[in-house]
């Protein structure tokens, strides 16, 4: 189950190489994932949406 | 050591309202549709010649030479050019952004920091999928999706290449004695994982799960080709700087990530341990079939599996990587903020992936694509054979918010982020203000009339009877970047401003 998967919340790592701030609401430094409700649902069914098939009809040419 | 990398992406392109696509019309349509919105200027493809080898000689032709020319002879016959057909553009931001090879790829400016790095690696993202809304527009429909992977899972590769300037005072054998051992264990960090074993051309056979999705196209230790015999160390000798000082590693056997932390210490380290053989201290290692080594890591996603070396104890990928860490944070501790901060992640991340890898989720791509599969196994009641999961990995991969996984996770708060949004937006409207990237694209915004052609070294202006070329091969100073920079931005011409910055070198040469 995601939610039995999902890290624990932990303190976000040093910003490597500060900068100006950023505006509030968006924060200036790393950000770690928010794991304190996991919306399983949400992307279970987005995974549950992708046709079965898709991988079967995707071709590429060899690029480099 | 100077430090500046980047970062070039082939990008997979469907039409899914077709049966049979042609890659090379989608591939130029796509990038012809950003056209509304951007500048388009010629490339100047003089300062590209990939047969020169960084061994000291020059091959007469790459093994994709015939293949290439076969195309050219279909594409010939098409009712477009070749320059319409790569459709090359140097955007804004400095950035190219081109069809190469039937793939739409985005190659960021030149950065100097980490930060700015993953800023333009989702500059990217976003550059290739609003070309696509807008072709979609078109289309009358969501039609066109576009996949930052590696593979269409049927055998056949595409790159995405990182690529650093290096002192060409290092000697080329002592690069890849280095670099070789780090290279095959790199994946166990930036690997983005895959479903099935292929190979090229040979189909794919489903089943198992990798650490990455270029490990099995991986077929030599060295070589100066990209698209066959593809090797762990491309031996390419294009530097697209003074030659006298400088080469440009051109790594292509990295994955396309998709987490911002896999992509972070995939360069970091990368970095980290070329500033290691600059100073001659890398650990001592040999690894005995580097080839075999690259699959089998990749292969064994409990990282139990060991690899050969020539001389003493057969090593896990993580033991590989624990040596490189180990040393680098003996020499390189304190060396500035940057290195510090890749040691100290590095450190915890082979300590989470040895330990508790569940911690990893958002942060590593094989880790988190691995967990997302997992959970839909369960949850279907579906093995491990079953298509839907070769399917589901494509998906992790779409760079369409509304239908990527890797995206919904990351919109749900799942994924760790150093960019924010308003530095992606930063980064689609100019490049790093410290490199000629953040220069070229400063050009493009205030002189897009005056530009005759451009490359990574250099930018030809019209107009003028003198000094319409501004070379920047040896334009890696960041304060010297800065004061060129100011120069073009005052000047009333770009004619001018080469004048101008012409007479401030003229006392340093």
């Amino acid at each position: 189950m995601i939610t039995q998967m999902m890290p624990e919340r932990r303190e976000g790592p040093v910003d490597p190489m500060p900068k100006a701030p950023s505006p509030p609401e968006e924060g200036g430094g790393p950000r770690r994932p928010d794991t304190g409700s996991p919306d399983k649902d949400s992307l279970m069914k987005r995974m549950k949406k992708v046709d079965p098939k898709q991988a079967e009809r995707y071709r590429q040419r060899t690029g480099q | 050591m100077m430090r500046l990398f980047g970062i070039e992406t082939e990008y997979g392109i469907t039409r899914e309202d077709l049966d049979a696509v042609d890659p090379v019309v989608e591939s130029m349509e796509l990038v012809r549709a950003h056209l509304t919105a951007s500048f388009e200027r010629r490339w100047d493809y003089g300062g590209e010649d990939p047969h020169d080898d960084a061994r000291g000689f020059r091959v007469s032709g790459l093994q994709q030479d015939k293949e290439e020319d076969d195309f050219a002879k279909i594409d010939a016959h098409r009712p477009f050019s070749y320059h319409e057909m790569k459709s090359d553009l140097v955007l804004p931001n400095g950035a190219r952004f081109y069809n190469d090879h039937t793939h739409p790829e985005y190659s960021t400016p030149e950065c100097r920091t980490l930060r700015d790095l993953l800023a333009h690696d989702r500059a990217g993202e976003r550059v290739v999928q609003r070309a696509a809304e807008r072709r979609n527009r078109t289309l009358g429909g969501s039609h066109v999706q576009l996949y930052k992977n590696n593979t269409d899972l049927h055998g056949h590769s595409y790159g995405c290449h990182d690529n650093y300037l290096v002192s060409r005072s290092i000697p080329f054998p002592q690069l890849v004695a280095g670099l070789l051992p780090f290279l095959v264990s790199r994946q166990v960090i930036a690997g983005a994982g895959k479903v099935g074993v292929e190979a090229q051309e040979s189909g794919f056979v489903p089943g198992q799960y990798q650490l990455s999705q270029r490990a099995d196209f991986m077929e030599t230790d060295l070589s100066v080709d990209t698209m066959h015999n593809r090797p762990i160390l491309n031996t390419r000798d294009e530097p697209h700087a003074d030659r006298a000082k400088y080469r440009r590693l051109h790594l292509i056997i990295g994955d396309a990530n998709m987490c911002e932390y896999a992509t972070a210490l995939k360069v970091g380290t990368t970095q980290i341990v070329l500033d290691l053989i600059d100073r001659g201290g890398v650990p001592p290692l040999e690894l005995a079939d580097p080839v075999s080594a690259v699959k089998q890591i990749s292969r064994d996603p409990d990282l139990k599996a060991t690899v050969r070396q020539k001389q003493g104890p057969a090593l896990s990928g993580l033991e590989v990587q624990e040596q490189y860490y180990l040393a680098a944070r003996r020499m390189l501790a304190g060396a500035d903020a940057e290195t510090d901060w890749v040691l100290g992640e590095w450190g915890e991340t082979l300590r989470l992936l040895a330990q508790d890898r569940s911690q990893l989720v958002g942060k590593l791509d094989w880790v988190t694509k691995l967990w997302l599969l997992e959970t839909f196994v369960r949850e279907e009641r579906i093995g491990w054979d079953d298509p839907w999961l070769a399917s589901l990995d494509l998906e992790y991969h779409n760079v369409n918010a509304d239908r990527g996984l890797y995206l919904g996770l990351e919109a749900e708060g799942k994924a760790w982020r150093m960019t924010t949004e308003a530095d992606i937006e930063q980064a689609l409207s100019a490049g790093p203000h410290d490199t000629r990237g953040g220069l070229r694209g400063l050009c493009v915004r205030r002189f897009p009339d005056q530009i005759k052609s451009m490359q990574w070294e250099r930018i030809q202006f019209s107009g003028g009877l003198k000094g319409k070329t501004l070379e920047m091969g040896n334009l890696f100073d960041p304060t010297e970047v800065k004061a060129c920079a100011e120069i073009f931005e005052r000047a009333a011409s770009p004619v001018e401003a080469v004048a101008a910055w012409s007479i401030r070198k003229e006392p340093q040469s």
